[in-house]
């Protein structure tokens, strides 16, 4: 009953955040998002799960309930967690309660309704990283653009209509093929499969139970199915070339939208996909492994090249976005025990950094109304506290051991290294790594040109010590940041868990 | 029963506490800080160093330390290995404990004087640095696996760009420390794709056997030998190449990181410009922590490069031909600290170069003689730049001598250990790199010519020691600031004391030259080197070296080469005397004309290398953007301006005119029934 009563709690914050007061809403939508926390936490420390979800594993705070039937396939609502969701279920939560304090200096206008989408977005997010059944999730996961869309519109920049709307068709036109894609597969498995349960089309696929459809082939349907399903989620992730959506995005985003849209939305992304594409359709994966590595390598090279020419550290950083997912990627390709792991665990590492990256802009923009690189020059001397956590932050996203984010990465690499699935892993993950170089060049430039150096401000604001809301949310979650990479057992323990039966039921590779 | 391995792990902990507390009551009760935190420093060093020499007598009865004692991830057993840290304590670690723990004592003292007394801000942040590093590199020293130690190198890295970077104000330090850390991240992608080859080959990353785990040089002996260890067997066959080109490669890849940190050619630039930091950091960086680590890692894992003949021989080269890369550039150079940085570079490529020629007790002693005279020689030229009120131009000084003999006299001896003259440690640290470097490059040619360029070093060396000193201390001061000096307490003149004794005399531990002329075998290191741990010994690296590398030790008595590098030196600091003694000395380097500029401008490394950052990376950078604005944004935009306009279009349609209806009613049935008719073939 844990997923329902946390949805509900949500569902109804929100809808109490909406109709509140103006001067209260912050503080309440703080509040109340305290309590989805706390179920989450309480939910991960007693969590009794094992294995993976889809595959026969012992799922936990499993709730299944038969809706209606259509002919013989039962619709119903299905949720549950194993040790991959439970990993993204808790960094929503956290991230959320954080990005909603960081709100409550930049957002002054429109506030219950802010904060009540906000707290609505939450729960699609954890109706996402719950749900067992296909519709259930598909409705999850197209509601989440609804929020995020008018949260972009809305409270954005100067461009945020084409922003939002771009955001909006792109992402939506995705879902479409990828949904087109999934139900090719559905309908090849015919009579064997009695609900959209994704447990059970998971099994029957490994069973071998797709036939043929419209005349086209089992295995090239199951091609075209992955295929479609790639690109669906490629465009999530995102994935050069189906990136340019996200710059754009996070440009004209208040920055705890950015929080929520760079930490947790793109994980997304790389969660379906390995939920479907990895563990589906292991043969395709294989059978695709090259392809996709080159776009792993792409786009973990390309978008760090992005990031090291603009001037402006919000696009530095969704940028950079796209390189770490990229990493993301590489690990799922290499298929094996790090590899796998390394994915998931890079997904909630980089969610929390990330995050405290976007935050750490933000802190600097609620001040200075400006993020160029040009315009601002020496402000540690003005924003101490605010300095010494951006720099931290960027030491994360460089990957300094002892942090997050070097966990991850260095568990990918790891896999990469291994991989016997992908022909030549050793060299894509060699030249991927190369990441960590431009990485540390774009944001050693751009800390060195804004924090340190003179003092100069070209901007009508007085540079002053950041709010203290703002410091806070900034020093929790690099001290979160800080406790994954120094005990990254916490949670690397359940996702190796979950992660290996892909590896053995999905064919021994 | 308790002993010293219990609070091994206290030795990196101590520096970390203090830099908490500087970081936590520096934030908080500033006022609360005892002298800005370098009191807790000086305790928490001070107990680190004490702890080292308890572990170093520990280690001296020959009993050594190889536990597991953090399990960091967990892997999967069965499928996968575990990360963990680990703690290695033998001869080799417990003696670089006490080099490092003794250096940063000194250099916090000395902190005392160059910062708190001279009114500096920040000093929280100062020495909280001072204790990160401290305690990486501490860390570093004693971990007994490679991810470990890769790990606490990146977090070197970190602490040389906070400290570099220091004085964040100005513009030169942010911008040196970037450049320390990238071209040292340069060389850690090398090195952690080395890392991370070296698990997925071997499954361990361990430096030594711990229990029936057996560490990766070990299982690489193994493999070479022929035994069978299938899990690196499996690994050589999914990549498809032999072990020993596999090995050879990961020797490649690990060096990399090697020639980062420890400012090899080509990637030294960053070490001259770090001397934006204060000088007492440079002290710490060139003598006892950064730069150290990396020809430590060397030594670390000896056993894995003692089996490959072609990556010695290339350490050696590079060694050698840094050596005298960087001391050509430092003949000419203005500023004090500018040649002492390049005297670094110079000295750490003698001891690339006895690593290279197989002189693992060689490299290990000049690691310690260096460690202390270089420390010295920075911490003297602080002293004389307190003097100066912050003028670090030689050209400006002179005289100096009488007015500070504390460190004149101390700095000389610093200097006569540089040069390395006769009896003080650089002579036989050095003297000891040669020899070996000549005995084996005698049927090597490529480490023959390593040590031809070690040698002529030596020259240039004596001579850039005996300018420095020359300019600095003798003759008449040249400025009003050198007639007037700022006066030092004792917090500078204590650390110079103890390093001015120690540089005269630590070089007697190990005087092989003595034994031919006395008889008296006084080689304490070898004896050292030879116990501990079986696999990580002088004896079983000499038996890799012969067996499988192939090195073979001429027949030579030291004493004649000693004579020649002592000779050498001497002629160096024979010709500085000469040029630059008197009361008005002339810039003798001009008259190199344009050699002296390419010197000057070191050789225009640094041009090259901002070229490749600035000139090629940048504007690919610009242009990838340009790409991604124009062509993937614009195919993207135009796809949906062709669904918008094409929208727009049929919404024309939509009249709200019946007869327009009517007409599309009409010309749709028209179409329909043309279409069937076609198809059905009706006509």
């Amino acid at each position: 009953m844990m997923i329902e009563a946390l949805l509900v709690v949500t569902v109804a914050s929100a809808v109490a955040v909406m109709f509140a007061d103006e001067e209260i809403a912050g503080r309440l939508a703080f509040g109340l998002s305290l309590l989805p926390l706390a179920g989450s936490l309480l939910m991960l420390l007693g969590f009794d799960g094992s294995g993976n979800a889809l595959l026969g594993g012992n799922i936990a705070y499993e709730t299944q309930v038969d809706w209606i039937s259509l002919g013989d396939i039962t619709v119903g609502y299905h949720v549950g967690v194993d040790g991959i969701s439970i990993a993204l279920l808790v960094l929503t939560t956290v991230l959320m309660s954080l990005a909603i304090l960081s709100a409550w200096t930049p957002i002054d206008e429109r506030q219950s309704q802010f904060y009540g989408l906000m707290l609505f977005m939450e729960a699609s997010l954890i109706g996402v990283f719950t749900a067992l059944d296909f519709l259930a999730w598909f409705v999850a996961w197209e509601f989440v653009l609804v929020p995020m869309y008018f949260l972009i519109a809305i409270w954005g920049g100067p461009r945020r209509k084409y922003a939002a709307i771009k955001f909006f068709v792109y992402t939506n036109v995705a879902s479409l093929v990828m949904f087109i894609g999934f139900i090719a597969l559905v309908f090849g498995l015919g009579d064997s499969i009695t609900s959209l349960g994704l447990p059970e089309i998971a099994q029957a696929l490994h069973a071998g139970q797709l036939g043929s459809l419209a005349g086209i082939a089992p295995e090239t349907l199951k091609a075209v199915a992955f295929v479609a399903m790639f690109a669906g989620f490629a465009v999530k992730v995102p994935l050069v070339p189906f990136h340019t959506w996200l710059p754009d995005a996070h440009v004209e985003a208040p920055t705890p939208v950015s929080v929520i849209l760079a930490g947790v939305l793109l994980k997304m992304g790389t969660y379906a996909m390995l939920r479907f594409n990895f563990t589906m359709l292991p043969d395709q994966a294989v059978a695709f492994a090259i392809p996709i590595a080159i776009f792993a390598v792409i786009s973990v090279i390309y978008g760090a090249m992005l990031a090291l020419a603009q001037q402006d550290l919000k696009r530095i950083v969704a940028y950079s976005s796209i390189s770490s997912m990229g990493y993301v990627l590489l690990g799922l390709v290499a298929y094996n025990l790090y590899g796998l792991g390394g994915a998931t665990f890079q997904m909630v590492a980089h969610g929390l950094i990330s995050g405290l990256m976007f935050m750490s802009v933000g802190v600097i923009y609620n001040v200075a109304h400006t993020r160029m690189v040009g315009d601002l020059s020496g402000i540690a001397d003005r924003m101490p506290l605010t300095a010494t956590i951006f720099t931290a932050a960027a030491f994360g996203y460089m990957g300094l051991p002892l942090m997050a984010g070097f966990a991850g990465e260095l568990y990918i690499f790891l896999g990469g290294m291994q991989s016997t699935v992908l022909p030549g892993a050793q060299l894509f993950t060699a030249v991927a790594m190369f990441g960590i170089v431009i990485v540390a060049g774009y944001l050693l430039l751009a800390m060195q040109r804004v924090l340190f150096g003179p003092f100069d401000a070209d901007t009508d604001h007085e540079i002053v010590p950041a709010a203290v809301t703002d410091r806070v949310s900034i020093v929790v979650l690099l001290l979160l940041v800080i406790l994954l990479g120094t005990a990254p057992d916490l949670i690397y323990g359940i996702i190796q868990d979950a992660v290996q039966p892909i590896l053995t039921i999905g064919g021994g590779f | 029963m308790v002993g010293a391995f219990d609070f091994a792990a206290a030795v990196p902990l101590l520096p970390f506490a203090s830099f908490v507390v500087a970081i936590l009551a520096g934030y908080f009760t500033p006022r609360l800080l005892p002298k800005g935190g370098a009191i807790p420093g000086i305790i928490a060093t001070g107990g680190s160093l004490l702890l080292s020499g308890w572990l170093l007598v520990t280690v001296s009865g020959t009993a050594t330390f190889n536990e597991e004692i953090y399990t960091w991830t967990t892997g999967m057993a069965g499928e996968t290995f575990d990360l963990s840290f680990g703690i290695l304590i033998d001869p080799l670690s417990s003696y670089m404990l006490v080099i490092v723990a003794l250096i940063s004592f000194l250099v916090h003292v000395f902190s005392l004087g160059y910062m708190n007394d001279e009114g500096e801000t920040g000093l929280p942040r100062y020495y909280a640095g001072l204790g990160l590093f401290s305690f990486s590199m501490l860390a570093f020293v004693m971990a007994s696996n490679i991810l470990m130690a890769f790990m606490f190198f990146e977090l070197v890295g970190l602490c040389s760009w906070l400290l570099i970077g220091f004085w964040f104000r100005e513009p030169g330090p942010p911008s040196a420390a970037k450049k320390a850390f990238l071209v040292t991240r340069f060389g850690d992608y090398f090195f952690l794709i080395g890392v991370v080859a070296i698990f997925a080959t071997f499954g361990t990353g361990l430096f030594a056997p711990r229990g029936d785990e057996l560490g990766f040089p070990q299982l690489a002996a193994d493999v070479l030998a022929g035994e069978a260890v299938p899990v690196v067997s499996n690994f050589l066959g999914t990549i498809g190449l032999g072990a020993e080109t596999w090995f050879a490669i990961m020797g490649l890849l690990v060096l990399g990181g090697v020639i980062g940190k420890s400012a090899q050619f080509p990637l030294h630039t960053w070490l001259p410009d770090a001397m934006e930091g204060p000088t007492p950091v440079s002290a710490l960086i060139h003598a006892a922590t950064m730069v150290a680590a990396g020809v430590y890692l060397i030594m670390r894992m000896f056993g894995f490069y003692a089996q490959l003949p072609r990556v010695l021989a290339l350490i050696a080269l590079v060694g050698g031909f840094t050596a005298l890369f960087a001391a050509s550039i430092a003949l000419v150079k203005r500023e004090i600290k500018q040649v002492l940085a390049y005297s670094t570079i110079s000295q750490y490529g003698y001891m690339m170069l006895a690593l290279g020629a197989g002189g693992y007790v060689a490299a290990t002693f000049h690691l310690m003689t260096h460690a202390i005279f270089k420390a010295l020689l920075f911490l003297g030229a602080g002293s004389v730049i307190i003097a100066m009120h912050h003028n670090e131009n030689m050209w400006d000084m002179g005289g100096l001598k009488d007015k500070m003999p504390v460190t004149y006299y101390t700095f000389l001896s610093g200097s006569l250990a540089l040069a390395g003259i006769f009896p003080f440690a650089g002579f036989w640290s050095k003297d000891e790199v040669l020899y070996e470097a000549l005995i084996h490059g005698l049927n090597d040619p490529i480490i023959l010519l390593a040590y031809a360029m070690g040698l002529v070093a030596v020259l240039f060396t004596g001579f850039y020691t005996f300018r420095m000193v020359i300019l600095t201390f003798h003759g008449e001061a040249r400025t009003e600031t050198a007639e007037d000096p700022h006066g030092v307490r004792w917090n500078v003149k204590f650390p110079l004391v103890v390093l001015g004794i120690l540089a005269a005399t630590v070089g007697f531990v190990n005087m092989a030259p003595v034994k031919e002329l006395t008889g008296m075998d006084i080689t304490y290191l070898h004896h050292w080197f030879e116990n501990g741990i079986h696999e990580v010994t002088l004896g079983e690296y000499h038996h890799l070296l012969e067996e499988v590398a192939g090195y073979h030790a001429a027949d030579l008595a030291p004493f004649l080469p000693a004579a020649l590098s002592l000779g050498l030196a001497l002629l160096g600091a024979g010709l500085a005397w000469i040029l630059y003694s008197g009361p008005e000395p002339t810039a003798h380097t001009d008259k190199l004309g344009s050699i002296k500029t390419l010197l000057y401008n070191n050789y225009y490394q640094d041009e090259y290398q901002v070229w490749l950052a600035e000139g090629v990376t940048m504007p690919i950078a610009r242009v990838a953007d340009k790409f991604d604005q124009g062509i993937i944004d614009g195919v993207v935009n135009a796809i949906s301006s062709i669904a918008l306009f094409s929208g727009s279009r049929i919404r024309r349609l939509q009249t709200g005119r019946v007869t327009n209806y009517a007409a599309m009613l009409t010309l749709g049935l028209v179409v329909i029934v043309l279409v069937v008719a076609l198809v059905g073939g009706w006509f």
